[in-house]
C-alpha cells in the first residue's frame, strides 16, 4: 500500500472522527492543527486506524507520534 | 444461621469471584440465587466446589416480562434473599454521542436499571420486615466527578443506578436495609471485550497505582459493604480506583 493510500484512507478516518467533510490533512498536521485532538479523541483515531488496517497499536509505538507523518509512517511500517 | 444471596450478574468475573468469597467458610445453609443470561454453564465449578449452595437461574433481564417471571419464581420456590447484588451491564463501548445507539441504551437501561427497579420491590418487603438486609450495585468510577468521553450510555445508565440507591437508602434505613454501591476504576474482566487494547492499556499507564483494578481489588471492598458490621453505612459510592478518582 503507498503512502497516498494510506493517507487516504487515514484522512477519511479523520474526517469521520473530527465530524469534518473538508478536512485535509498532510504529513505536517499534528495535535495543535485540531481544535478536537486531545488524548482521547486520539486513541479514537488510533482504534479506527487500527481497525480499518487490521493492525494492533503497542502503547509505546503511539506515545512518541508528533504528527499525521509519524502515524503514516507507523502505519507503512505495519501493514 | 447462613444468608440468602440473591445475585444477578453473577456469571461475571466479579460476580464469581464475589461468590467464592461469600461461600468459603459460609455456615452450612448459606444459598445465592444466582443469574446469569445464556452463560450459567460458568457456574459449573463453582457449583461443584460448593455443593448445593449456588441455585442458578437463566434469566434475560433485558425483557421485563421475563424478569416478572423470574420474581414469582422466587417468592414462591426460594428462601426470601437477606441480600440482593446487582451487577449486570452491557459491556461500555466507547464511541461518539452521534454514534449514540439509542436501541442498545434501552436494552442496557432493562438490563441495569428497570432490573433493578422490579427487583428490588420484589426483595426489599422481606428485609424490612426482618430489620435486616443489604443492597449493592456495581457502579463506576466514571460518575465521579468529571467522566471521560465518549461513555454517554455508560454514566446515564450508572447514574440511574447511583440515583437509586441513594434514594433507596434513605427510605429503607429505618428497617435495617442498607443500600451501597462501589465504583471501581477499570476493571480487567471479560467486561471490557469490547473496548480497544488501547483504551485499556492508556487507562492503565493514567492510574495512579500504574495498573487497572481487577476482581480480587473490588469483591473485599463489596464483601465489606455486604457485611453485617457495614450496618451503619448506607447510601455510599465507594470508589475503588487507585486514585484515579477520588471523592
Amino acid at each position: 500500500m503507498s503512502e497516498q493510500d494510506i493517507l487516504a484512507a487515514v484522512q477519511d478516518i479523520f474526517r469521520d472522527n473530527f465530524d469534518d467533510d473538508s478536512l485535509v490533512i498532510t504529513r505536517d498536521t499534528c495535535a495543535d492543527d485540531i481544535e478536537d485532538w486531545d488524548s482521547l479523541e486520539q486513541i479514537n483515531l488510533l482504534t479506527a486506524i487500527e481497525k480499518k488496517f487490521s493492525i494492533k497499536f503497542k502503547l509505546a509505538d503511539v506515545r512518541g507520534l508528533k504528527d499525521v507523518g509519524d502515524l503514516l509512517d507507523l502505519v507503512a511500517r505495519m501493514v | 444461621m447462613g444468608y440468602t444471596y440473591l445475585m444477578t450478574g453473577a456469571t461475571s468475573d466479579v460476580g464469581t469471584a464475589l461468590m467464592r468469597r461469600l461461600l468459603t467458610n459460609a455456615p452450612e445453609d448459606t444459598v445465592i440465587l444466582a443469574q446469569g443470561c445464556g452463560d450459567v454453564e460458568k457456574l459449573a465449578g463453582l457449583c461443584a466446589e460448593f455443593p448445593g449452595k449456588i441455585r442458578p437461574f437463566d434469566v434475560d433481564l433485558s425483557d421485563p416480562y421475563k424478569v416478572d417471571t423470574f420474581t414469582q419464581v422466587l417468592a414462591t420456590s426460594c428462601p426470601a434473599p437477606t441480600h440482593f447484588i446487582h451487577l449486570p451491564a452491557l459491556p461500555v463501548v466507547n464511541t461518539k454521542f452521534k454514534n449514540f445507539d439509542e436501541t442498545r441504551f434501552d436494552k442496557d437501561m432493562e438490563v441495569q436499571v428497570h432490573s433493578a427497579v422490579k427487583l428490588c420491590k420484589a426483595v426489599l418487603p422481606a428485609m424490612a420486615k426482618a430489620k435486616f438486609g443489604r443492597v449493592l450495585f456495581i457502579q463506576t468510577s466514571y460518575t465521579i466527578g468529571c467522566p471521560p468521553k465518549f461513555t454517554a450510555a455508560y454514566v446515564m445508565a450508572k447514574s440511574a443506578l447511583g440515583g437509586l440507591v441513594k434514594s433507596l437508602a434513605v427510605e429503607y434505613a429505618r428497617f435495617g436495609v442498607t443500600v451501597n454501591c462501589v465504583a471501581p476504576s477499570m476493571m480487567e474482566t471479560n467486561f471490557l471485550k469490547d473496548t480497544p487494547e488501547l483504551v485499556v492499556k492508556a487507562a492503565a499507564e493514567a492510574n495512579p497505582m500504574g495498573r487497572n483494578a481487577t476482581p480480587a481489588d473490588v469483591v473485599p471492598a463489596m464483601a465489606f459493604l455486604l457485611s453485617d458490621e457495614a450496618g451503619y453505612i448506607t447510601g455510599v459510592t465507594l470508589p475503588v480506583t487507585g486514585g484515579s478518582a477520588i471523592v
